[in-house]
């Protein structure tokens, strides 16, 4: 059975929620801004707070809406989270689809030319070093110490595809 | 950020899941503090019960048995009385001061070292159901190492900005 059309004018569209609360996110993030679905990581704080920064690879939680979406121009949420320094973090069981994921290896995008990754359904995923969704173990492709990456935050639902506007569904279990 | 008011052993910024459970004679007897890990047990009637967590995780206790915030208020003993805790799995992000503050090997030796957390440690349950994020099977000998039971995560270092409390995201 065929799905009705899906809108997919955000970075994130949710199709079952999880479990969210409001976190500070770090000044790079406030200055450099987000995408909906970029992977953070907690951080250390000079304030009794709970801080975040774009993830590493390590376990966190994603953020719900990017910082400048275009869903978002012309709201009363424009610009809302970096000024004051907040975001969404969503954690738990989401069922959602994303733009914010890896779209070339980790070694064709340091050296070129970049080589599509090629995602299947039930690929377990990690965070990229840069907090994106991926297939890749870049802690073990980098040569990080922390090598390999054991965070294991979701399942492929439905890779990407021009029926899904290059969309990937994600099941995630953070 | 507003000052967080910390007067009971689990202070909680989201709450996710929650079952009243019995608890085990054991439980009873001793009490506990709210944080406390545990684990399910066979119960002799047909109850879910659970005791005292050591390292392996069903969940953490919400409430302690008698905390000072729950003196002379109508709560005051009905956990013991009744026999039931309030059990807390799914992802919470709450602070605590039920945790391990110095390592295994010097609490069995002594002189006692701190055990320094930092943001994104993963946590795991000592062998005595306390937050701690080191793997007490492996250090201690038992046979069940290594301690594959990853609980939840550091949110929030223990520092005086946060009354020494332990953030944590549970992963429960």
């Amino acid at each position: 059975m065929a799905s009705p059309e899906q809108f997919r004018t955000r970075d994130c569209v949710v199709l079952v929620k999880g479990d969210t609360y409001p976190v500070t996110v770090s000044e790079a993030m406030a200055s450099a801004g987000w995408r909906g679905g970029q992977g953070v990581r907690w951080t250390a704080s000079v304030k009794d707070e709970f801080l975040v920064g774009y993830g590493d690879g390590s376990y966190g939680g994603f953020i719900l809406w990017g910082s400048d979406e275009t869903s978002d121009r012309f709201t009363s949420i424009t610009m809302n989270q970096p000024s004051y320094r907040f975001a969404v973090q969503a954690v738990g069981s989401w069922l959602f689809m994303t733009t914010t994921y890896e779209r070339h290896t980790y070694a064709s995008r340091q050296s070129g030319p970049l080589v599509p990754i090629t995602y299947s359904a039930n690929d377990k995923l990690l965070f990229s070093l840069r907090g994106y969704w991926t297939n890749e173990n870049e802690w073990s492709l980098s040569g990080d110490p922390r090598a390999p990456n054991t965070n294991i935050l979701g399942y492929v639902v439905q890779i990407p595809t021009v029926i899904t506007d290059n969309f990937l569904t994600i099941q995630t279990v953070i | 950020m507003t000052e967080l008011l910390r007067t009971r052993n689990c202070t909680v910024f989201y709450r996710s899941d929650a079952i009243a459970v019995a608890v085990s004679t054991t439980m009873l007897a001793s009490g506990w503090a709210g944080g406390q890990g545990v684990q399910w047990v066979d119960s002799p009637i047909d109850a879910f019960q659970v005791s005292y967590s050591d390292g392996i995780f069903s969940g953490f206790l919400l409430w302690g048995s008698a905390e000072s915030s729950d003196q002379y208020v109508s709560f005051t003993g009905s956990h013991v009385e009744y026999g039931f805790g309030v059990l807390c799995s799914g992802s919470w992000l709450m602070s605590t001061d039920t945790y391990e503050r110095h390592t295994y090997a010097s609490r069995q030796s002594g002189p006692l070292v701190p055990i320094t957390y930092v943001e994104g440690d993963k946590l795991l349950f000592s062998l005595r159901g306390y937050w701690t994020k080191e793997d007490e099977f492996t250090i201690s000998g038992d046979p069940r190492a290594p301690n594959q039971h990853f609980s939840g995560i550091v949110t929030q270092r223990p520092s005086a900005l946060n009354s020494m409390y332990l953030g944590v995201q549970t992963t429960v």
